[in-house]
């Protein structure tokens, strides 16, 4: 299996008035196609730091990031938002649909950016996908009209609409009950299986990364542990 | 391009949905937007109006488009007058040769002459009137005439006479009382003066000696009469023919249009009403105006109840007006009217009535009760009271001065410091339309310009032949005005004065030269047509150009300052508003007052709309933050912020907009806003100000609303541009 994403020896930097924050310090990771990878780890590890930069949407202060074999720091910003809207889907910890636009228009948003399709393609994508996360029957709700879980699905369904090479998913669940956590997790791992889509998403949460074929364990902005193991993946077909 | 209009129209949905979810904000920033639009829209619409009603009264009525006068004037023009008074001009010595000069420029329409200057017209006093009247009896009965109606009017005349000498008697008596001895020691050839003229004997030696009687009245006793005097009038000498074909404003309201060529006087109504009327029935008008218009109420306002006293006080001009027949009638009438008053007369009237007449030495007792009694007003029976006057005494009284048919003697100082005089008949009284109640601007009389140049000093073509005259049968020296000082002064070896290449006009500077054209007899000035050739061969003091096109008025003033250099004529070229000096300042004015509130609205408004804006983007970081995660450009969120408050200024500025049409719309149905007092009168141009909404301060006021609210949507959205996807990673807390 080829790297969809290679972290080679990065560290993060954050300034906070005079103080430096190392928020990665030397992380090293690959992540395969069709994985779906688990980011464990303490609150402060660098967990959401390592996903952001994997995600484009920032840049290491040393070492190099390579999505699809490109550098990132390489990349202009309007380079790095063409690559998140053409290759990456996010799904947030708080879920982050736009208020105002309804459940179908949320998940139709990435699309439109994009441009290239059709109204009924949109049309015929956007409601296989809410079919499939099963939310069929809430197009013209508002995601004020929704549960946690349902928003959740609609993020989802949103991160997947561009059909991505990777889906970033900050912790995911941490909004959520277990239960409906365990649902979002079992969707999202569904959409790895049927279409081989990578997806990175972070938790402390040790059931959710039962779910993951792969678990990175992450203290103090260190890797300390990358396990493909099997019973991860056991974990994760059970 | 499919997809452009994909995502342009997901951006509008998130713009309006966004300005529907947060209503407060929209209508506040879109009510400052709208209030701004609908002052920017019915604010213009008023100064246009305002300005357009102006323009026309102005021009109309005394400026044109243009006005040329001498370059080597002291002073600029001023038609209205400047603070310091009437401006000092040069004058224009040849006024033919420019206005043949003028109108070779294409545009030109017209060219009227002015001289405009102040003047005093003696208003005489009713003595002189009375015996006036009394000597053309006298002269008709020692002429032969034995005519009953001749005798009967002599009879009435003479006991009007009699009748003032003996009101005057008795207010100077009365007058006596608060005056020192010393002074009354002064004044005891007048008293003995006064006991002789209201004597029996003095009366019934009349009809032997009525000339010598005459004199002794009009040098002793009118004399002593303080009514009458002058007032100073001010007007424009002007070629009353082309006046009246250049400026449609001007409107004859009582009488007739100078004959063609004719000398003679058109007094301003305006004027006529606060200098020339009596003053019982000025102040009754001004109290009704007050009341009308100002919704004033004699019971609360000084100046009113000021004016009900003056006039209970001052019943003397009325009652030396009436001769014995009127005062009778007027007597009569004020009983029956005062009696089937709704009003009842007040006690001290019902007490002066009730009692027996005192004496028969005073048989105006009454009549004055009764004046009394009619100009005692309150807010009850004004307006009654008001009806009365104008219906049963004001037939009985001359109510002006000056009266159409009149000649009136017109005083002007020259220059050296002594008064020349002309007398002009009056033909009527004018009145500007938009001016008539403009105290700056429509004062204003019209006189023919030969008059004037009697008056202001200058040769008319007639004066100085007759002067020429004069001077040689009186051996004079032609005394130029150049060489005068060589002449006074006898300076031998001073240069010869070299003569002026253009005949220059020449101040008519000995008093005596000028009594002796003065003595020319009148009438025969009057009926003397003059040619044109004459009143345009003169002087004047400005020229009044209109223009064919008004719209072309700064190429044509080019035009015309090119023919003037071309003549080599010397001359200053001033638009119209230049030209009306103060008054013309107020247009000005009232555009600056209007944008500067604008400037300051929207200056508000921009600061306002800029902070909602800003803590409206604050307030959405996290969305934007994702939007822009999921890969929306920069630019998509700046486009996004800016169609926000845009299509905010564009609704409710074209909201604003609308309300201030109809606004505008309501205001013209109602018949526009009253004007309540004699400024606003001015302003408006009329009694109503009735605004009109014009195509391009709609289009303007709607540019200005749309730039504001971009303008004031710029930060903000720079700043959401700012916002990096790294704040959709936050969590809520």
């Amino acid at each position: 299996m080829a790297a969809i994403v290679t972290v080679e020896d990065v560290s993060k930097i954050y300034k906070l008035g005079k103080t430096e924050v190392h928020a990665l310090r030397g992380v090293t990771l690959e992540v395969h196609r069709g994985e779906f990878l688990a980011i464990a780890g303490p609150s402060g590890s660098g967990k959401t730091t390592l996903l952001n930069l994997v995600g484009c949407v920032d840049t290491p202060t040393g070492g190099r990031v390579l999505m699809e074999g490109k550098d990132t720091k390489a990349l202009s910003e309007r380079e790095l938002t063409d690559l998140r809207l053409h290759r990456i889907g996010f799904i947030f910890q708080t879920f982050n649909l736009v208020q105002v636009l309804s459940v179908f228009q949320n998940v139709e948003f990435p699309l439109l950016l994009q441009g290239g399709t059709s109204r009924g393609e949109r049309r015929a994508r956007v409601s296989a996908l809410l079919e499939a996360v099963g939310l069929g029957e809430h197009l013209r709700h508002r995601p004020s009209e929704l549960s946690g879980g349902q928003r959740q699905r609609v993020a989802v369904a949103r991160a997947l609409v561009t059909r991505p090479a990777l889906v970033l998913a900050d912790e995911p669940t941490a909004n959520l009950d277990s239960q409906t956590g365990e649902t979002i997790i079992d969707l999202m791992r569904d959409m790895n299986r049927k279409d081989g889509t990578t997806f990175i998403f972070s938790t402390h949460d040790p059931k959710v990364m039962a779910h993951a074929t792969a678990l990175v364990r992450i203290a103090d902005g260190r890797v300390t542990s990358r396990e493909v193991a099997s019973e991860a993946a056991a974990a994760g077909t059970r | 391009m499919r997809s452009r209009v994909g995502a342009g129209g997901v951006l509008l949905q998130i713009a309006f949905r966004n300005l529907f979810a947060s209503r407060a904000k929209t209508l506040i920033v879109g009510g400052i937007i709208l209030f701004g639009a609908l002052l920017v829209v019915v604010g213009s619409s008023l100064v246009d109006t305002v300005d357009r009603g102006m323009r026309g009264s102005i021009q109309g009525s005394l400026a044109g488009q243009l006005q040329v006068y001498s370059a080597r004037s002291k002073d600029d023009l001023a038609l209205y007058g400047g603070m310091m008074g009437e401006s000092q001009l040069e004058p224009i010595e040849d006024f033919a040769s420019l206005k043949r000069v003028l109108e070779s420029v294409p545009n030109v329409k017209s060219v009227v002459p002015m001289g405009i200057d102040q003047a005093m017209v003696a208003t005489g006093n009713e003595f002189d009137v009375a015996l006036e009247k009394l000597r053309a009896d006298v002269r008709r009965r020692l002429g032969g005439d034995r005519g009953a109606e001749t005798a009967a009017r002599y009879d009435s005349h003479k006991a009007h006479v009699r009748r003032m000498t003996a009101l005057l008697d008795q207010e100077l008596d009365q007058a006596r009382a608060i005056v020192d001895d010393g002074l009354i020691r002064e004044r005891a050839r007048e008293i003995e003066d006064r006991k002789h003229a209201v004597s029996e004997v003095f009366w019934a030696g009349f009809d032997a000696d009525p000339l010598g009687r005459l004199e002794f009245l009009e040098n002793r006793i009118a004399p002593q009469s303080l009514s009458g005097g002058f007032t100073f009038i001010r007007y424009a000498g002007t070629d009353l023919d082309a006046y009246r074909g250049a400026f449609d404003r001007m409107r004859i309201v009582e009488g007739t249009a100078v004959p063609t060529g004719q000398r003679g006087i058109l007094i301003g109504k305006l004027y006529a009403e606060d200098w020339l009327k009596l003053k019982t029935a000025r102040r009754l008008d001004k109290i009704r105006d007050a009341r009308v218009l100002n919704r004033k109420r004699i019971a609360t306002d000084e100046e009113l109840q000021r004016w009900v006293k003056e006039n209970q006080m001052q019943t003397r001009d009325i009652l030396l007006q009436l001769d014995p027949v009127q005062a009778r009638v007027a007597t009569e009438r004020l009983r029956e009217a005062l009696a089937r008053s709704a009003h009842p007369p007040t006690e001290r009237l019902r007490e002066a009535l009730g009692r027996e007449p005192a004496s028969t030495s005073d048989p105006d007792q009454e009549l004055r009760a009764l004046l009394v009694e009619l100009f005692s007003t309150d807010d009850a029976n004004f307006d009654e009271r008001y009806a009365i006057f104008y219906r049963e005494l004001a037939p009985l009284l001359q109510l002006y001065m000056v009266r159409v048919g009149d000649t009136v003697t017109i005083k002007a100082p020259a220059h050296s410091g002594y008064m020349n005089s002309v007398n002009v008949k009056v033909y009527g009284f004018v009145e500007f339309r938009g001016l008539e109640k403009s105290a700056l601007a429509g004062i204003m009389s019209l006189m023919d310009i030969l008059s004037w140049r009697d008056l202001y000093g200058y040769l008319t073509v007639e004066k100085a032949a007759e002067l020429r005259a004069i001077k040689q049968s009186a051996g004079a020296r032609d005394v130029s005005r150049e060489n005068a000082e060589a002449e006074l002064f006898g300076a031998a070896s001073s240069a010869p004065a070299v003569a002026p290449e253009t005949p220059r006009a020449s101040r008519i500077e000995v008093p005596a030269l000028v009594g002796a054209a003065q003595r020319k007899s009148d009438a025969s000035l009057f009926s003397r047509v003059h040619t044109q050739a004459e009143i345009d061969g003169g002087v004047a003091l400005n020229a009044a150009v209109t223009l064919r096109d008004p719209s072309r008025l700064r190429e044509s003033a080019r035009e015309i300052r090119a023919a003037l250099a071309a003549a080599r004529m010397d001359m200053k070229v001033v638009d119209w508003q230049q030209a009306s000096g103060m008054v013309g300042q107020f247009i000005s004015l009232a555009r600056v007052v209007l944008y500067t509130a604008v400037f300051i609205i929207f200056a508000v408004a921009l600061v306002i709309i800029n902070n909602a804006m800003v803590m409206a983007t604050l307030q959405r970081v996290k969305e934007i933050g994702t939007i822009r995660a999921i890969g929306a450009q920069k630019r998509f969120v700046l486009g996004m912020l800016l169609l926000e408050t845009s299509a905010v200024g564009l609704a409710f500025g074209a909201l604003g907009a609308l309300l201030g049409a109809g606004v505008v719309w309501l205001l013209r149905v109602r018949g526009g806003i009253p004007a309540t007092n004699d400024q606003l009168y001015f302003f408006y141009s009329g009694p109503s100000l009735v605004p009109t909404l014009g195509a391009t301060s709609l289009a303007i006021s709607l540019g200005i609303v749309i730039v504001v609210s971009v303008l004031s949507g710029l930060y903000p959205a720079l700043i959401a541009t700012r916002v990096t996807p790294l704040e959709a990673m936050q969590s809520d807390d």
